[in-house]
């Protein structure tokens, strides 16, 4: 049986037209558009584009709601096996549509393939529920881009076991343990024989950089700031009434020190995987030295500060989600005129 | 430096009134070995337990497993130096080993009195936690053995040690009267054809600064424990024992030490990829963050001043561990040392599906993963029970080890996985 396929496009490669056609609303068309009928060509009868929808990118990323009714009804019009949705190559709103497109696809329990150069936005945003393939910067490389997403389309309708990201080309959703054909010790060795001989070899663990993060430009004037304080020294409610873990935390904390001269041992405590917590449950402003921040501030020294503390068990958190918390922790702080933030070591 | 190592597959252990081998059958007699370890004063209570591949036993509480070597040409004692033994440099002449035997060290006795390093190895012998111990293929003559109270703790440790090494000398020693399936040589001729020459970085844990004590027991070098400066050693070396004893990890025991699969591997491909020059164990668990680069950099000039082009980076596990490990690898490379970093993962709860390294830097181009079995990834969150304990009917447990659970379980899986030597071939991949 024909596998039926829904394609997703912007203005742009439906043909309507550049930045002056981005305010069109969805509009759901019968059969294949342009590179559609390329897709649609390179499955070889298996699969026919059913229908195709196009919506200006301006309008998918500011009436997200209103795009995502209005291709939901189309696809239980169309009732695709499988969604296909750019690609999209380096246009970040575009990128981003597909990856919407694909996401509302998959939680109604179609399948989705988007495809879009991999530091597109909706790469990062989107790769956990869709299959994003990767595709090149330019349109230049369209035909190859086709030829991806018609073989994948295809494979994900037919339910095929999907392999792991860098043999399939897509943008890796998660990360599995699984087997591998040789044991690790003989692994090691051929890539160490390969890499002091000069040979390639692939790193089985990618490494994430942090960010080179510009420093903000200093505080003019002290006396005037709002400081908050940051630890990541896990600093809990003395009993842990959250149940925060001791690493890796999914969330930041904010309690109110609205009033306290400094931390007391009896109220806080030290919970946090990768140092001895005794010191830190005992004198708590350790690490985030609170009674030393008041007597900066009767001082006047400082400002102020914040009326809430931050915290988290820092030890084992990844790059992409401390750079994640990070940048919540500074939106939160922003939005409270906060001019400047102490972060502890452990 | 050449070494022989023969080795005598034992295919069956049964318990009888001697200790002999025959025809692979090994005899052993319980008594007599319980009876030869209460010989040491230190020693309270002592018991021979025997657990078979695929039975449906689990050990615990376990410390060490040890495979019974004995040298029979050439200097010194197997596992010199560790609790008082004679530290004469081993790795020449001939060692004989008795392959498929385990002597395990099944003690309540904790590492040091420090806290938080507590003794949570068990090997199953079947199921899921049997199918990736590399233990549950041997036939484990267990010592269950309990010093006396009012030692010292690391008098303590080196007792119940010590007691492990008697009965495994006792063992090993049955190999005189019989015949090897094959002798090994094991000698790093120069290359005819000059190769890349590699070492192996081998970074151990010493306990010194957390239980206070430069006498700490753990995996010891020529029964050193203590924060050192790093050795380079010759790998016939390590085949005799010069480091050996465990750490508080499952993978890190005697027996892995002594059954390296990276070395065979690194013996194997010398003079056809490479030249192995020698393995420099590296301490790790320093204190100060100017040891953490300290450290590194001595390490990496070491490798450097052996001629190394390249490195194979191993370490046990920790977490100020870690971050001296990366920074040897980041040391290496900077003086144009080619490094290959082998550890498990760290993807426990992470929503975002990446590994977690405490370090990320640019240097760590060349990793490879052992996987993990934290979080389920690998194995079921509960492991089954089984039919009979060896060790302590009762263990701690709970999230704050405050309840006593039966030993015989279900249990909850092990907290940590480490296979550092590549047993196994469980490896994390992005999908």
């Amino acid at each position: 049986m024909t596998i039926r396929v829904v394609h997703y496009l912007n203005q742009f490669f439906a043909g309507r037209g550049g930045d002056e056609a981005a305010g069109m609303p969805l509009e759901a068309i019968e059969g294949p558009v342009r590179s559609g009928a390329l897709i649609q060509n390179l499955m070889g009868g298996q699969g026919e584009i059913v229908g195709t929808l196009v919506c200006g990118d301006n309008y998918a990323n500011e009436e997200t709601e209103a795009t995502l009714e209005a291709a939901g009804e189309a696809l239980d019009r169309f009732r695709p096996d499988v969604v296909i949705a750019g690609p999209a190559f380096n246009a970040g709103r575009y990128g981003l549509a597909c990856g919407e497109i694909g996401s509302l696809a998959e939680s109604r329990g179609i399948k989705a393939v988007a495809a879009m150069h991999e530091e597109n936005p909706g790469a990062a945003q989107h790769r956990r529920r869709v299959y994003i393939l990767k595709t090149g910067e330019s349109p230049v490389g369209m035909n190859e881009a086709a030829a991806k997403i018609a073989a994948f389309a295809l494979k994900l309708a037919r339910g095929d076991e999907i392999g792991p990201a860098d043999e399939e080309g897509y943008v890796a959703r998660t990360r599995k343990i699984v087997r591998a054909a040789k044991p690790g010790a003989q692994r090691a060795i051929d890539m160490l024989a390969a890499k002091v001989n000069g040979n390639p070899f692939n790193t089985e663990i990618p490494v994430i950089l942090p960010d080179r993060v510009e420093p903000a430009a200093p505080i003019a004037d002290m006396s005037t700031a709002t400081i908050a304080l940051v630890t990541t020294g896990g600093l809990i409610p003395r009993g842990n009434p959250e149940r925060q873990t001791a690493g890796n935390p999914e969330q930041y904390y904010t309690y109110s020190i609205e009033g306290m001269t400094e931390l007391d041992g009896s109220d806080w405590e030290a919970f946090h995987g990768g140092y001895f917590n005794g010191t830190a449950s005992d004198n708590p402003n350790y690490i985030l030295p609170l009674q030393q921040l008041r007597t900066l501030e009767d001082q006047g020294v400082v400002g102020g500060i914040y009326p809430s503390l931050f915290t988290m068990p820092g030890v084992g958190t990844s790059v992409p989600k401390a750079r994640r918390l990070g940048a919540r922790m500074a939106d939160e702080m922003l939005e409270h005129d906060v001019d400047g933030a102490l972060l502890v070591a452990t | 430096m050449r070494l022989d190592l023969a080795t005598y597959p034992v295919s069956d252990v049964r318990l009888g009134s001697a200790n002999r081998l025959s025809g692979g059958v090994l005899e052993i007699d319980p008594d007599a070995l319980a009876a030869e370890v209460l010989d040491d004063p230190r020693i309270a209570s002592a018991r021979i337990e025997l657990a078979r591949p695929g039975e449906s036993a689990r050990i615990w509480p376990v410390r060490d497993v040890i495979e019974p070597r004995i040298k029979v040409e050439g200097p010194g004692v197997v596992y010199p130096g560790i609790c008082d033994r004679p530290m004469t440099l081993v790795g020449s002449g001939r060692t004989n080993r008795l392959s498929g035997v385990g002597v395990v060290e099944v003690s309540e006795v904790q590492w040091h009195d420090a806290g938080h390093d507590w003794v949570w190895l068990f090997i199953d012998m079947l199921g899921p936690w049997g199918d990736l111990n590399p233990y549950s293929g041997l036939f484990n003559v267990c010592v269950v053995v309990e010093p006396h109270d009012d030692l010292d703790v690391d008098v303590k440790n080196k007792a119940v040690h010590n007691a492990c090494l008697t009965v495994s000398d006792q063992l090993a020693s049955t190999t005189a009267s019989a015949e090897p399936s094959e002798i090994a040589v094991h000698e790093l001729k120069t290359p005819s054809t000059p190769l890349p020459k590699v070492v192996h970085i081998q970074c151990v844990h010493s306990s010194q600064a957390t239980s206070g004590s430069p006498t700490t027991f753990c995996t010891s070098i020529y029964g050193a424990t203590h924060l050192e400066l790093p050795r380079a050693l010759h790998p016939n070396e390590i085949l005799d024992g010069a480091m050996t004893g465990p750490y508080r990890t499952a993978f890190a025991t005697s027996w892995t030490l002594a059954n390296n699969p990276l070395l065979r591997h690194l013996y194997d491909r010398h003079g056809v990829d490479f030249e192995f020059v020698g393995v420099i164990p590296m301490r790790t668990e320093w204190t100060r963050q100017d040891e953490k680069d300290w450290i590194g950099q001595e390490t990496a000039r070491l490798a450097y001043m052996l001629g190394a082009d390249g490195a194979l980076v191993t370490w046990d596990a920790g977490g100020n561990e870690q971050v001296e490990v990366i920074r040897v690898v980041r040391a290496c490379e900077r003086m144009g040392i080619k490094t290959v970093f082998m550890t498990h993962e760290d993807i426990t709860g992470s929503s975002e599906g990446v590994s977690s390294l405490l370090e990320p830097v640019r240097e760590l181009d060349a990793l490879v993963s052992t996987g993990t079995i934290g979080g389920s990834y690998s194995m079921p969150a509960e492991l089954p029970g089984v039919d009979r304990v060896i060790g302590s009917q009762q263990k701690l447990g709970g999230r704050l080890r405050d309840e006593l659970v039966p030993t015989s379980g279900p249990l909850p899986a092990l907290p940590m996985y480490d296979d550092h030597y590549g047993f196994n071939n469980l490896v994390g991949r992005d999908y």
